[in-house]
C-alpha cells in the first residue's frame, strides 16, 4: 500500500510540477473567456465601415423611406472615434438610365456590379414594382447583389426595414389604422415555468420562472469539467508509460514494486490530478455564482457524486491508456491504438447535447447506462431538471464501478507483460490473449 | 549461504525456451560476470533473479528467500543506459527510486548526499536529469541502484559509453561495495572488463548454461592451445602454416589456436619470418566466447528469436 502511495505521489508530483499543466489548467478559462470577449470586441468595433449601395426601386416609393432608415440607422451608430457600428450610405441611382427599357436596365446591372468589383459600392437593390401592390398573391423577390454574402447585417436590416415599409403601405391602401394593426398584432409570450410546490406551512410556493443559466449552462459546464478534467490527465498516462518502456525505467520500477502496485500508484496519482483540476474549476465558478448572487447554482450534494464519477472516469480511461501504452513501443504505434479509446470517451460529450435538449429521452436512458459515456451523461442529467429518480444513478454508479473495476484489473494483466516487451508492440488480438493468459 | 541459487530452472516465451534447465549458485560477496552473446536468456536470467519473470519449471532463490518482495527490496538493479526519468530533478529521482525499495527520505538523504559527492554531483543535485552530461548521468544511474543500499547488486553493462575517468569512478565503488558485503552481479559483453573484475564468471548460449566458474578454471579447460606472436610481416606471414587452426588478430600481435608441437611450430616461424614474440598462453575469455557462439552455417540460415 506504501509503495502505490510513493507511485501515487511521484506520478502527482511529475503532472502537476509542469508548464503544461498551468497552461492546461488556465487554458479552459482563457479560451471561454477570450471567445467571449473577442466576439464582444468585434461586434462593437470590427464592423465599422461605411457600406454604400444604389437602389433600383421600380416601386418608385420605397426607396425614399429606406434612405431615411439608413440615415437613422448610421446616425444611431455615432461619428468618428465614438463610433460604434456600420453607416449604411444611400447612392443616388444613375438618372441617365432608362430603367424601363430591358436592354439598358441589364448594362446597367453590369455596371454597378462592376463598381462593386471595385469596391466603389458594396451592394445594390433591386425592387420590383410588384412590391406595393396590394393584391399581390406570391411574395415579391427583392435582389440583393453582393459580392460579400456572408455579411448579413445590412440584407437583415434591408428585409426589416422594407418589410416594415411595405406593411404599412399594404394596410394603408386597405384602409386600415396603423395603430389598430399595432395593438392587434401585440405578441404573446411563453414563459417557461418550474414546478408549484407546497410551503413547510402548507401553502402554496409560487412556481418560478426557469433561467438559461440553470437550465442549460450550468448542466453543461458541470459535464464539460468532467471532460476536461478526464481529457487532460487519462491521456498521459500512455505518453508516460511509453517513455518508461522506451528508457527502461519500467524495468527499474517493476524490480522495486509489483506491475500491479505500479498500475495502480500510476492511476491514482493521475486520479488526484484530475480531481485536483476540477475541484479548481468548480471554486472559481462557485466563486463567481456567489459573487453574482446566484448561491443557488452551488450544489453541494452534487459535488460528492461528481467526484465519485470523476475517480471512476480517471481510472477506467486512465486503465485503458495504460493498457494501450504498455502495449506499445513507441508513440506513433500508440497514436493509433488510442483512436478508440478517445471515441468512447467522446460518446459522452457527443452525447450531452442531445440530452440537455431530451434528458428523458430514451437515449439519454441508454446513455447513462452505457458503461463510458454513463459518468458523463448521469452526471450531466442530476444537474439538470427533472432529476432524475435515485435509482437511476445508483444503477449508473453500480454499472460505473463495475467496468471501472473489470478495466482495471484487464489493465494490470496486459501492463503485467506488456511493459517489459521491448521491439515490436502488440495487437488488440496479443492484449486481449495477455487479459486470458493466467 | 549463496546470494542467488537457481537451480534447474526454464523460462519458456511460447514453445521457446529462453532458459533452458539452467543451475546457478553465486556466493555471497563475489562479482559475479554474466556474458552470452545477445538473445541468448542473459536478461531472462536477471528478470528471474529479480522476480520480474517467474521460472516454468525449477526455483530461484536469493539470500535463500523464495522470490517475494522482501528479498526485491535488497536487490538493486542497473539497466544498460537510461533508465532515468529525463525531466526529473536528480535529488528526487534518487528518492522516489530508494523510496519505492522501502526505504524513507530521512534514511536516503545522507546517502544520497554522500554518493553524490563522491561522484562530484553535488551541484547538480536539483537539475533535471536532461541537463546532465551522458556520463554524469551514468552516475546517477548507479546510485540509483545502490541507494537503498541493495545487498545484491545487479549491473547491466554498466560501463558501456563512459570515459576512462568515469569508468574508473564506478569501477572504484563497485568494488568498494564488494570489500563491504555487497554481492555483484555484472552482465556484461566487455570480456576484458570481465576478466579484471569478475571472481566467477557464468556463460549463458542458446538458454543453457556453457561457462561457469573462475577465470583459471574456464581457461584450464580450455587448454593451452593458444600461442600469442608478434612476427615480422604480421598476419600475412602466418599463412601456410598447416599447424594453426585460427588466427586472432590484434593488429600489433596475434593469438593462435594451433595443433601440434609449438616448439616444432616455433623452428619453422623463425626460418620464415622475424619473430619478436612468442609466448604460450591460456585462452583470452574472448576466445572461448567466441569458440563458443561462433555462429554455426546453420545459424546464418535462420535469424535468432525470442527476448533479450
Amino acid at each position: 500500500m506504501n509503495r502505490i502511495f510513493i507511485v501515487a505521489q511521484s506520478e502527482f508530483l511529475t503532472l502537476v510540477k509542469t508548464k503544461a499543466f498551468l497552461i492546461g489548467l488556465l487554458l479552459m478559462p482563457i479560451i471561454t473567456g477570450g471567445a467571449i470577449a473577442f466576439q464582444v470586441y468585434a461586434q462593437k468595433h470590427s464592423d465599422r465601415d461605411d457600406h454604400k449601395f444604389v437602389v433600383i426601386d421600380h416601386s418608385g416609393v420605397l426607396s425614399a423611406p429606406l434612405f431615411a432608415s439608413a440615415d437613422a440607422f448610421s446616425k444611431k451608430n455615432g461619428e468618428g472615434a465614438t463610433r460604434t457600428g456600420p453607416h449604411f450610405v444611400p447612392v443616388p441611382n444613375d438618372t441617365s438610365v432608362a430603367l424601363d427599357d430591358a436592354a439598358a436596365l441589364g448594362s446597367y446591372r453590369l455596371q454597378l456590379s462592376d463598381r462593386i468589383k471595385a469596391k466603389d459600392l458594396f451592394g445594390f437593390v433591386e425592387i420590383p414594382a410588384s412590391a406595393v401592390d396590394p393584391n399581390v398573391e406570391t411574395a415579391p423577390a427583392i435582389q440583393y447583389y453582393t459580392e460579400t454574402p456572408s455579411y448579413d447585417r445590412f440584407p437583415t436590416w434591408l428585409e426589416q426595414t422594407l418589410n416594415e415599409e411595405i406593411t404599412r403601405r399594404r394596410f394603408d391602401s386597405a384602409g386600415v389604422d396603423q395603430k389598430l394593426v399595432k395593438k392587434l398584432s401585440v405578441r404573446a409570450d411563453v414563459q417557461t415555468m418550474g414546478l408549484v410546490t407546497k410551503k413547510a406551512d402548507g401553502s402554496l410556493e409560487k412556481a418560478k420562472e426557469t433561467d438559461p443559466i440553470a437550465t442549460f449552462v450550468a448542466p453543461f459546464a458541470v459535464l464539460f469539467i468532467m471532460f476536461l478534467s478526464v481529457m487532460s490527465t487519462a491521456p498521459q498516462l500512455l505518453n508516460a508509460v511509453i517513455e518508461e518502456k522506451m528508457s527502461r525505467i519500467s524495468e527499474v520500477l517493476v524490480a522495486s514494486v509489483s506491475p500491479f502496485d505500479l498500475l495502480l500508484g500510476k492511476l491514482f496519482g493521475v486520479t488526484a490530478v484530475a480531481v485536483l483540476l476540477a475541484l479548481v474549476y468548480f471554486l472559481g465558478i462557485g466563486y463567481y455564482a456567489i459573487y453574482a448572487g446566484r448561491t443557488e447554482l452551488v450544489q453541494p450534494a452534487l459535488m460528492g457524486w461528481f467526484v465519485i464519477f470523476l475517480v471512476c472516469c480517471v481510472l477506467m480511461f486512465g486503465s485503458m491508456f495504460l493498457a494501450i501504452g504498455s502495449a506499445c513501443s513507441d508513440i506513433k504505434d500508440a497514436q493509433s491504438m488510442m483512436q478508440p479509446v478517445m471515441m468512447l470517451m467522446m460518446v459522452g460529450y457527443i452525447g450531452s447535447f442531445a440530452v440537455l435538449r431530451a434528458p428523458d429521452s430514451n437515449l439519454a436512458m441508454g446513455l447513462s447506462f452505457f458503461p463510458t459515456s454513463a459518468p458523463f451523461i448521469m452526471m450531466l442529467r442530476m444537474a439538470m431538471q427533472p432529476t432524475p429518480p435515485l435509482w437511476q444513478p445508483a444503477l449508473s454508479l453500480a454499472i460505473t464501478l463495475a467496468t471501472t473495476v473489470a478495466f482495471v484489473w484487464a489493465a494490470s494483466r496486459i501492463f503485467r507483460v506488456g511493459v517489459l516487451m521491448q521491439g515490436k508492440g502488440a495487437t488488440f488480438a496479443e492484449m486481449i490473449r495477455w487479459i486470458r493468459a493466467s | 549461504m549463496a546470494a542467488i541459487e537457481i537451480s534447474n530452472v526454464t523460462k519458456r516465451f511460447g514453445t521457446y525456451a529462453a532458459v533452458n534447465d539452467v543451475s546457478l549458485s553465486v556466493p555471497e560477496g563475489s562479482i559475479y560476470g554474466f556474458i552470452g552473446p545477445n538473445g541468448s536468456g542473459k536478461t531472462t536470467t536477471i528478470r528471474m533473479i529479480m522476480n520480474i519473470l517467474l521460472p516454468d519449471a525449477g526455483e530461484v532463490t536469493v539470500f535463500g528467500r523464495h522470490s517475494s518482495s522482501s528479498a526485491r527490496d535488497d536487490v538493486g538493479y542497473l539497466p544498460e543506459e537510461r533508465g532515468l526519468y529525463k525531466r526529473m530533478p536528480v535529488r528526487r529521482l534518487l528518492r522516489y527510486y530508494g523510496q519505492l525499495k522501502g526505504k524513507s527520505v530521512r534514511d536516503l538523504d545522507p546517502v544520497i548526499n554522500a554518493w553524490l559527492e563522491r561522484f562530484q554531483l553535488t551541484p547538480w543535485a536539483d537539475k533535471k536529469i536532461e541537463a546532465l552530461s551522458k556520463g554524469m548521468a551514468q552516475k546517477v544511474q548507479f546510485i540509483s541502484a545502490i541507494v537503498s543500499k541493495p545487498t545484491l547488486l545487479i549491473l547491466d553493462e554498466p560501463f558501456s559509453g563512459l570515459d576512462p575517468v568515469n569508468a574508473d569512478a564506478l569501477k572504484d565503488a563497485v568494488l568498494d561495495l564488494r570489500r563491504s558485503g555487497t554481492t555483484i552481479v555484472f552482465s556484461t559483453h566487455d570480456m576484458s572488463a570481465a576478466e579484471r573484475l569478475c571472481d566467477r564468471i557464468f556463460m549463458i548460449f542458446k538458454g543453457q548454461k556453457v561457462l561457469d566458474g573462475t577465470l583459471d578454471e574456464i581457461q584450464s579447460n580450455y587448454g593451452h592451445d593458444t600461442v600469442r606472436v608478434r612476427v615480422t610481416g604480421g598476419r600475412a606471414a602466418l599463412a601456410g602454416f598447416t599447424e594453426i587452426d585460427s588466427v586472432n588478430d590484434f593488429g600489433n600481435y596475434q593469438d593462435l589456436r594451433m595443433s601440434g608441437d609449438p616448439q616444432a611450430f616455433l623452428q619453422k616461424l623463425a626460418q620464415k619470418t622475424t619473430v619478436q614474440h612468442f609466448e604460450l598462453t591460456k585462452p583470452s575469455l574472448h576466445d572461448i566466447f567466441v569458440r563458443i557462439a561462433q555462429p554455426t552455417a546453420e545459424d546464418m540460415k535462420r535469424p535468432v528469436s525470442g527476448a533479450n
